[in-house]
């Protein structure tokens, strides 16, 4: 597409997307066209979705905000014994600052890259390139330093605040917007009426049918959002990349051939689906059923004939599936609650419990192999590159968090947390401790699954041209070496999915992993063990199924994943399994 | 570097490891979020009880006062279990639970062993036939199920006492109830010039009491390892039949028997050893759970009293057997490849 030859930069300058757009737009405005109707169906929903990764994002923010004054109050308290308390709280102080500084100074690292000019052109003089990277990475500090101070010292933090909450609750507002598939828009929860219909229900239909109708317009989005989605690489593929054929394409194409790898994606995107979807697919909703049984009221006919309200509280009470008294699958409890996949054995609705569940686990299982990807990869690529001492240093500590086995060295650390209160435990009832705690324990074995494809890769002829053009070590591992490791550790980390959520739900199960009231399928099979030779089977058997089933999923999409990606790879047998 | 070379130095790498495990407990237990003293009266304990079992732990000490003799403790397998066995010198707790754990992991590798490589080379020597998927399919169903809900569910079927098809209760030596420690009286032994052990009679009614005790839980716990090694194995089977050596026994002439137990057995075992080895992950962890399920008192079971009860040093002692016995079985593996296979050593 360009000529060598021609002497104007402009000619070599990559047309950019966005012109590549501008010059067809048709494909592109048919996709977004569906593309917009898709998300306007379901506005509500995603803008929760993004609410709750405003939260996440603002806790790991507040954490790690709290580092400096945690530590400040730790070294006061060590040095309390030895010293005067004047000396204490400076050094405390000192200790506080310094933590703070060099985590700000860690950030401006990641920034550095960003600066719109460089320090040299600014100062309009000659440096060393060494020299202007850390001149630029402490003024940025500096500047970063200056803006917390003023965000935390000055009322510019509250005038800042006020503004973020106040977005915030608009977008509060607009979430609550019913969607296609919201329970406002489908009611399922009603009560007989005394002449044989049903009142509250949608169109009056059965709360059976309600919930079918509900249940099957989920999947009929979930489908036509992955077919757009599909729909729009495909677009981009044929009119908008500039290159005719990549690596990628063949990925894909030997993919599709693969009956087992696509059942496993089949079963993960169900797997997906349920999770994402779980208000919509629970018959009753979470907050009022499962979190404040006591706070909800709801209508039903009574024997009498009579409308009468009952606290869910009251009526789970009624509803449990413990042995004695049963509410099998497709079957209506006493109060008229539909219930497709029975009650647990505290008379909560099972598919509830079964939806939230899954989306427990699937945070927990991202957010765990996400942390553990990321520290793997970054280390991987800098004891490649650097190699020597740090790479010893490395594999002496993988070494030693591999030498404990997983599920003991899990349990400990979470027994060590819950005990002790500590504010880590509090989010999900445990989910984000676990997930910590997870990434921390897996990412040695995904360290040592990518340490000799980076080594190799770091030998490469194209890393030492790279050095010798006096690239950036940063640049250098991540344009020239982290693609190269990546599709392995994609690789190990799809096989290790499956591994994750039977550790999760054995911890569970165990009772060391999450918590009431926090739905999770582990402790389900826990509840229902007991009642496994009676009625109420139902319990642990769709439970143990489901996790059977989705962990099947995961080591079937692993498996087409590697067998994609490069059939030759060699990463060991990691899927599932681990003492679970 | 010569391969012995090599496996020295693997040797050498372990005791920084064991000492950074060391320290890594230390760090957790004495310096983590869960204070001893916490741990041992309770998150609001205060006063004199507090300041007095601080001095009595040692944590007034200095730190490094402090880590040496947390160290030493931990070597020699020093110090009292505070909850689960309330003043029971660790060692002697350990010790009065080990048989029975170590009675359900050689049951538990016997059995992947023994069903495990055997369906993965009959799989693997007779591809894509229908018995190579049901050997297949079997085996990554199996490894899908978790192994607790597996358990919970033999249990449940176990205990249907007349299911029509058979009687847990009655099949083979009688016994009153599903789960129950093997009490291992089968072998009567007398003490040699006082020191080696002579068996003098062997009761078969009592081991086959222990071993039906013990069969549906070493069973599930291996299960995962069996499903390994079946996939493996197959794996191995069908590389090394493919592979220029066999076609030359072939060529020679050879007896269809001689090839295989030669030729593609021996070779496809290498990629078995670690699999076989790492066997210890799985059962070291899957015997908390299990225990748990089938109420064995073994080291699990001992490990996750301590766990919830919050027995800290008991919990700590077994995590750093644990580790042992790991980095022991690493060496064996290393040790294991030096001997067999002299390319997989040394190449990184």
């Amino acid at each position: 597409m360009s000529d060598i030859g021609l002497d104007t930069d402009e000619e070599f300058v990559e047309q950019s997307l966005r012109d590549r757009i501008r010059e067809n737009p048709r494909p592109a405005l048919v996709w977004l066209a569906g593309a917009f109707v898709l998300v306007a169906l379901e506005f509500g929903r995603i803008l929760d979705g993004l609410l709750a990764f405003g939260a996440a994002g603002k806790f790991l923010f507040d954490g790690l905000a709290s580092v400096p004054s945690a530590l400040q109050g730790n070294v006061e308290s060590a040095l309390a014994p030895i010293s005067t308390d004047t000396v204490g709280t400076l050094l405390g102080a000192l200790v506080h600052d310094a933590i703070a500084l060099a985590m700000l100074f860690v950030v401006a690292i990641f920034l550095q890259g960003y600066l719109p000019r460089r320090l040299d052109e600014v100062l309009g003089r000659e440096m060393g390139r060494r020299r202007r990277i850390y001149a630029e990475r402490l003024l940025l500090t500096g500047l970063l330093a200056v803006a917390a101070v003023l965000l935390a010292y000055t009322p510019v933090g509250a005038i800042v605040n006020g503004e973020i909450s106040a977005w915030v609750r608009v977008v509060e507002i607009l979430s609550d917007l019913p969607t296609l598939t919201s329970r406002e828009v489908i009611p399922n929860m009603g009560h007989r009426t005394p002449d044989g219909g049903w009142d509250g229900t949608f169109l009056g239909l059965s709360p059976a049918w309600a919930w079918a109708i509900r249940f099957a317009l989920v999947w009929v989005y979930a489908f036509a959002a992955f077919g757009w989605t599909w729909k729009g690489f495909n677009v981009y593929r044929s009119y908008y990349r500039e290159a005719d054929w990549t690596p990628r394409d063949d990925t894909i194409r030997r993919f599709k051939s693969q009956y087992w790898g696509l059942f496993g994606l089949f079963v993960v995107f169900g797997f997906v689906v349920l999770a994402a979807f779980a208000p919509a697919i629970s018959p009753v909703g979470i907050q009022e059923h499962v979190y404040e049984p006591y706070d909800n009221e709801f209508e039903y006919l009574n024997d009498d004939g009579q409308i009468e309200t009952v606290t869910h509280g009251q009526a789970n009470l009624y509803s449990r599936s413990n042995g004695q008294n049963t509410v099998s699958p497709m079957s209506y409890d006493d109060f008229d609650r539909w219930m497709p996949l029975g009650t647990t054995p505290t008379g909560q609705s099972m598919l509830t419990h079964l939806s939230y569940g899954a989306r427990t686990s699937l945070v927990i299982a991202l957010t765990a192999v996400g942390l553990g990807v990321i520290i793997a990869v970054t280390l991987s690529l800098l004891t490649a590159y650097y190699k020597g001492l740090l790479d010893v240093l490395v594999v002496i500590t993988s070494d030693t968090i591999i030498s404990v086995p997983v599920l003991v060295l899990v349990m400990l650390l979470a027994v060590i947390f819950q005990e002790s209160n500590h504010w880590l435990a509090e989010p999900m009832d445990g989910g984000l401790l676990l997930a910590l705690i997870l990434g921390f324990a897996y990412w040695p074995g995904m360290w040592r699954s990518i340490r000799g494809p980076s080594l190799q890769v770091s030998e490469e002829e194209w890393v030492d041209a790279a050095k010798t053009y006096g690239q950036t070590p940063r640049n250098i591992m991540r344009k020239h070496m982290a693609p190269y490791v990546l599709s392995y550790i994609m690789i190990y980390a799809s096989l290790l999915l499956g591994g994750i959520i039977i550790t999760v739900s054995a911890l569970s199960f165990l009772g060391l992993g999450i918590s009431e009231p926090t739905p999770e399928w582990g402790r389900l099979i826990s509840d229902g063990r007991q009642f496994i030779a009676t009625d109420s089977r139902h319990v642990s058997t769709i439970s143990g199924i489901a996790i059977a089933l989705v962990v099947l999923g995961f080591n079937a999409l692993g498996d087409g994943i590697r067998d994609a990606i490069d059939p030759e790879a060699d990463v060991g047998d990691v899927s599932a399994g681990g003492g679970g | 570097m010569s391969r012995w070379r090599y496996f020295l130095k693997r040797v050498a790498l372990s005791v920084p490891v064991l000492f950074s495990v060391m320290t890594f407990l230390f760090i957790m237990l004495r310096l983590g979020p869960l204070s001893p003293v916490a741990a041992r009266l309770g998150q609001n304990a205060s006063g004199a009880d507090v300041t007095r079992l601080r001095e009595q732990l040692g944590l007034n000490d200095p730190l490094w006062q402090q880590y040496i003799d947390y160290v030493r403790d931990l070597m020699l397998f020093q110090g009292e279990s505070w909850v689960v066995r309330a003043g029971q010198p660790i060692p002697e707790a350990i010790a009065s639970v080990v048989p029975v754990t170590l009675w359900l992991g050689l049951w538990a590798i016997m059995l992947p062993l023994f069903i495990g490589i055997p369906l993965g080379f009959y799989a693997g020597l007779r591809p894509n036939t229908a018995g190579d998927y049901v050997a297949s399919v079997s085996g990554i169903l199996w490894l899908s199920m978790p192994n607790f809900w597996l358990a919970v569910m033999a249990l449940a079927i176990l205990r249907q006492a007349d299911s029509g098809l058979f009687n847990w209760y009655t099949l083979g030596p009688n016994t009153q109830s599903i789960i129950g420690n093997p009490d291992f009286g089968f072998l009567t032994t007398t003490q040699l010039l006082g020191v080696i052990p002579v068996p003098t009679s062997f009761d078969v009614m009592a081991f086959a009491t222990d071993i039906k005790l013990i069969l549906p839980a070493a069973l599930i716990l291996g299960s995962a390892s069996m499903a390994a090694e079946l996939r493996i194995g197959r794996t191995a089977v069908l590389e090394t039949v493919n592979s220029n050596y066999v076609e030359m026994a072939k060529a020679k002439g050879l007896k269809g028997r001689t090839i295989v137990w030669k030729h593609i057995f021996r070779n496809a075992l290498v990629p078995l050893i670690p699999i076989i080895t790492n066997e210890a992950f799985i059962l070291i962890g899957g015997s908390v759970i299990i225990e748990y399920v089938f109420n064995l008192n073994g080291i699990g079971r001992l490990y996750f009293d301590a766990l919830v009860q919050g027995d800290l040093p008991l919990a700590g002692s077994l995590v750093f057997l644990f580790t042992l016995v790991i980095i022991f079985l690493n060496i064996v593996q290393d040790l294991l490849y030096t001997i067999i296979d002299p390319r997989v050593s040394y190449q990184q």
